[in-house]
Parts: structure tokens; sequence; C-alpha cells
């Protein structure tokens, strides 16, 4: 999930790339919506800003579903507010990064750390 | 009186005989009685000359329209006040008519200066009266004895409910979250207990209707002849600089994100061509979007940089202390300068005799000290160059200094160094990259962290910076953000 149209282009590329599957959304209504009617996703990129609603927001609605709540969420986001990194991990989000600081690569790996530590859970 | 002409005086007789005048029954040394007189309803008299250093003729006398006695000891008794009047007249300053003029200047000029010292207090109390800051004084059993016009209009109290009142019982603060602030925590307490300048302004202050705003305070002892006798304390309403801070706030958030997108987006694009994901890419090709991703990952480091300026300067940075091995967390930060100091065949030397206590630092912060201190190091030193980073104890602080026999920098601008962007005029010749924040940067954290930081440097052979941290540590500080 990317509201930045640049950004989603590459990743979208990079992720198939990399022979990951990738349901894209650039907002928190389209992303609810493909999640309703496609295949539960082995994990989340999530971003923070994501038009009128927040990465916060999307979570709150995640957690709530009992089918979503299990999904591990990588959120990749270039705001490095305290108080915005707390609350994610308050709502169960398992990595942080800030996209500015890391490269594509090392966020797929770290998107595979967490779909693999989910298989083993 | 009319001026009598001394001719037609009795007292010029006095001078006419030889200081000596008498016209009594009976007299002694009576001449005969004036037969012209200026005055004939005189009948008795007595004068004497009044000899003094002036040699102004003076003359002390007595007189009666009715004839009387003067005796021998009377005489004794005139001639000594005589005596006496001359004396006093002699040794006091002249008392000429000119000093008489000048007496009544000096006078006039008093009365005005008064007048001017009148008006002064006057203008001094009407803008003590005007001031938009709320002005309170009190005397040393804390009751209010001053208040001006800005401190009722923001608390909504009058001039009479507040006078002769307890300052602390009628002025009430309260925290962020509404407890009340207790008197060990008032500034003015403070101010007056530990005889200093005392400045607070996360507190908010009750009005008389109850409801609250923020202020910013300045708590100030009085004192005369050494006694604390009372305190004045300033208040101002900072609801606007909270609101602007917070809309700072905001903004930083909002660069933030807007500025790190495309640099984001430029940075995954072109590691996805280095990567051969869009096919692979010939040595030319490569070599030019090396560039390019080089000088983007410039660019977000220099917006890394203001962002964190931005956020020290609006007092958002979080300071975390942990017990912090100063030793160590230098040698962390050389290692993850290894390839640097390889590629210019550098040398680093340790000189850290062991064994260095722990304290209590955010090492984070410290950590981008000394990256910062030591990356400046490694750029402005040649090929095999040689960089000396020593930490000692000393007293009750921890000194680092890092030293290399680099460039230097030159004496006429060694005083700007910890300004924001500066480089200097030697280093911009050579090495273009660098955005003259970093100093700033590490003298900001070095000040919020209690320390010191200076150099030494000479232009061609080297520069060494030390700065120290307090044994004690950094005091914890809620922010939002770390330095990233």
């Amino acid at each position: 999930m990317e509201d930045d149209q640049l950004l989603l282009k590459a990743i979208i590329k990079k992720l198939q790339t990399e022979k990951i599957d990738v349901v894209a959304a650039a907002s928190v209504n389209e992303a609810v919506s493909k999640l309703t009617q496609g295949k539960k996703p082995d994990a989340i990129w999530l971003d923070y800003y994501l038009g009128d609603k927040s990465g916060i927001d999307f979570m709150h609605i995640l957690k709530k579903n009992s089918n979503w709540s299990d999904i591990p969420v990588v959120v990749v986001s270039n705001s490095a507010s305290e108080v915005k990194k707390r609350e994610m991990f308050e709502l169960g989000v398992n990595y942080y990064l800030l996209k500015s600081e890391n490269k594509i690569e090392q966020i797929i790996e770290t998107i595979r750390k967490a779909v693999s530590n989910d298989i083993a859970n | 009186m009319d001026k009598i002409d001394i001719r037609d005086s009795l007292s010029k007789l006095v001078f006419d005989n030889q200081g000596l005048f008498i016209m009594a029954e009976p007299s002694i040394n009576s001449r005969s009685q004036v037969s012209s007189g200026p005055n004939m309803r005189v009948k008795f008299y007595a004068g004497v000359a009044i000899e003094n250093s002036q040699r102004v003729q003076l003359c002390l006398w007595i007189q009666d329209t009715k004839l009387r006695k003067f005796t021998q000891r009377d005489l004794t008794i005139l001639k000594d006040l005589a005596n006496w009047i001359g004396y006093v007249f002699s040794t006091s300053t002249k008392i000429t008519s000119r000093d008489a003029q000048k007496l009544i200047g000096v006078q006039k000029e008093l009365s005005v200066k008064n007048r001017q010292l009148a008006e002064a207090n006057a203008r001094r109390k009407a803008m003590l009266e005007n001031i938009g800051d709320g002005v309170v004084g009190i005397n040393d059993k804390g009751e209010i004895i001053y208040i001006n016009l800005a401190i009722c209009n923001l608390t909504g109290w009058s001039h009479e409910e507040l006078i002769g009142k307890p300052f602390l019982h009628t002025f009430i603060l309260e925290t962020e979250d509404g407890k009340e602030v207790d008197v060990v925590n008032r500034p003015i307490r403070n101010a007056m207990y530990n005889n200093q300048k005392v400045e607070s302004n996360k507190y908010y202050l009750r009005r008389k209707n109850g409801s609250r705003f923020a202020v910013s305070v300045t708590a100030t002892p009085v004192s005369l002849f050494e006694q604390i006798i009372g305190g004045v304390t300033v208040t101002r309403d900072i609801t606007r600089e909270r609101e602007i801070d917070k809309m700072k706030t905001e903004f930083i958030s909002l660069a933030s994100h807007q500025l790190r997108t495309p640099l984001s987006s430029m940075k995954w694009f072109s590691e996805m061509l280095l990567d051969g994901d869009a096919g692979q890419i010939s040595d030319e090709q490569k070599d030019i979007v090396e560039s390019i991703y080089v000088s983007n990952e410039r660019m977000i480091q220099l917006v890394n940089t203001l962002l964190n300026i931005s956020r020290i300067e609006s007092g958002r940075i979080i300071i975390d202390p942990k017990p912090t091995d100063l030793g160590k967390l230098v040698k962390e930060v050389v290692d993850g300068l290894k390839n640097r100091v390889e590629e210019k065949k550098q040398v680093v030397n340790f000189h850290i005799p062991e064994p260095l206590p722990t304290i209590n630092i955010d090492p984070e912060l410290i950590r981008h000290v000394y990256m910062n201190l030591l990356t400046n190091a490694l750029k402005y030193s040649g090929e095999g160059g040689k960089i000396d980073i020593q930490i000692t104890k000393s007293g009750n602080e921890i000194i680092s200094k890092i030293h290399d026999n680099g460039m230097g920098i030159p004496a006429d601008e060694q005083d700007k160094v910890f300004s924001k962007f500066f480089r200097g005029k030697n280093v911009v010749k050579v090495e273009t990259d660098g955005s003259g924040l970093g100093l700033y940067l590490v003298y900001t954290i070095v000040q919020s962290s209690g320390g010191k930081i200076w150099f030494e440097s000479e232009e061609g052979k080297g520069t060494e910076f030390t700065f120290v941290l307090p044994l004690a540590g950094t005091k914890p500080k809620q922010g939002e953000v770390r330095v990233s």
C-alpha cells in the first residue's frame, strides 16, 4: 500500500522481479476492497500517508477483522516520528522501516523475514 | 524694608569710631549723641564692628526706641557675639551675593531635576502599566505589593482583589494534565530561595473564572543590601506560540514526507537499474546510474540533517540516557567507517586508558557526534592520514579528543566553524560534498547533553576537536523524534 504513484510503480516492479505476487493499493479503501475480494496476502507492505486515511486507520480496520488480524505487516514510511512508530507497534505491526534509509532489497528481505516468522508461528 | 544708605545709618558711626559706638544710659564709652540723626526715634544703640577676613564691613548692633542701660557685661556679650559671627563668616564659604545667586540657581535646578525625576518615574510607571506581559511584585512575606494592568487583564482579577494577597495562593499554576503545581516547583519560590532567575514555559495559569492558558514565567529575586526583600514575576500568555510550535511540528512532519518521497523513488529506481532488474547495463551506463544514486544519497542525507536540526531547534528531540561506554561506542563508529579508512589508506589510533566509567548519555546522539567528527577527520585528511582518538576521565568529566593531521581550518574562519551552513574556504575547493550542517548539529547535541565542545586547528597541519561530557550524565528529555 503506497499512495505515491511512482513509488508504487517501483515497488510493484521490484516485487515482480523477485517473483513475489503483488496486489497494489493506493488508498485504504482500495486496500480494503482488494482484501475483501481477493486471496489473503502473506504480508502487507504498509505506508503511513495513504490519501485521506492513514496507515493507523488501516491497522485498526485490519485488526478488527479476525481473518486479517494475523497477517504480518511491514510499515514502510518516511516519517520518523517516535509517536507514530509507537502507535504502529502498539497496533501490532511487525516492522517499521524508513523508505529513504533502506534499499528496496533490504525491505523485501525484511518482508520475507516477516513471512517466514509468521509461518514458523 | 527700605534700603538705608549707610551714610545715614548709625552703623556708619560704628565704623567711624574704631568699631564701637554706643548710645545708652548710663553709657560707657558713649560719645556724644548724634546731633543730626538719621533716625531720631532711636534712643538706644549699641553697635560693634565684626572683624572678618573677607574685609566686608559687617556690623552687629542692637537698638531701641527707649533709652536703656548697657553694661560692661552686655558689651562683652555683644563683642563675643561679634567675634563669633566674624569667625563663622570668615571660615565658611564666601557667601557673597554671587554665591547667593548660585544657591538660588542650584535650588532652581534641583526643583527642575525633581520634576524630571517625577516625570521619569511617571513614565516608567506608565510603561510598566502598559506592557503586554503581566508584572507582579511581591515582598519577602510573599504578599503581592505591585501589579500592573496586564496581569489583571490576563487573569480577570481587579487591582483590589490582588494587592496584599498571598501570591502563591492567589495565582495557581497547573501542569499540562491539570494538576496544581506545588510550592517547591513554583518559579518565584525557587528564584527567591536560590537567589537566581528562574524561567518556565511549561505551565498553565488559572484565571479568576477557572479557565487556564499556557504561560511563560520569568521570576527574579529582588535584593537590597544583599538581603532578599521580595521578587518579581513576569508572565506572558504563550498560547499563540504553542500553536505556532504545533504548526511547525506538523510542517516538519509534512516536509519530511514530501521531500523524502521523490528521493526514495529515485533511490529505488536507480537501485533497480544497478541490480539489472531492467536488463543488463553496460559499464558506462552503470557509471552514470551510480552517479545518480550517489547524488541522491547525498540529498537524502541533507534532508535528514535539515530535519534533525529543525527538530532540535523546536525541542522535539528525545534524549534517552542509558549507561554507555564511550570507548565501545567510538570503536563501533570507527568499525562502521572501515571502508572509508581503508580507501584512503588512513590509520585510526585509539588512546583509551582502561577503564572508562559508563556514563548516562544518549548513545544515539553521541554516536552522531563521533560519527560526524570522525567523518570530517577522514574527509579532510589526505592519503595515509593519521587519526588519533583519545578518551579520558578527568575530574567529573569524560574528555574525548579527535585529532587529525589534515588540512586544518583557516584562522580567520575558526569562529564560524559551529555555525549553520559554514564550510571552510580551503575545504570547498577540495571536497565539494558537505552541507556545513554537521558541526552545527554536533554542537547542539553536545550542548543539550550538558557538555562543551571546542577545537584547535592550524591550516595545513591538522585539527583537534575536544568535547567533554559530565560524568553525572544527561537528564532525560521527553521529545517526539530521534536524531536519524
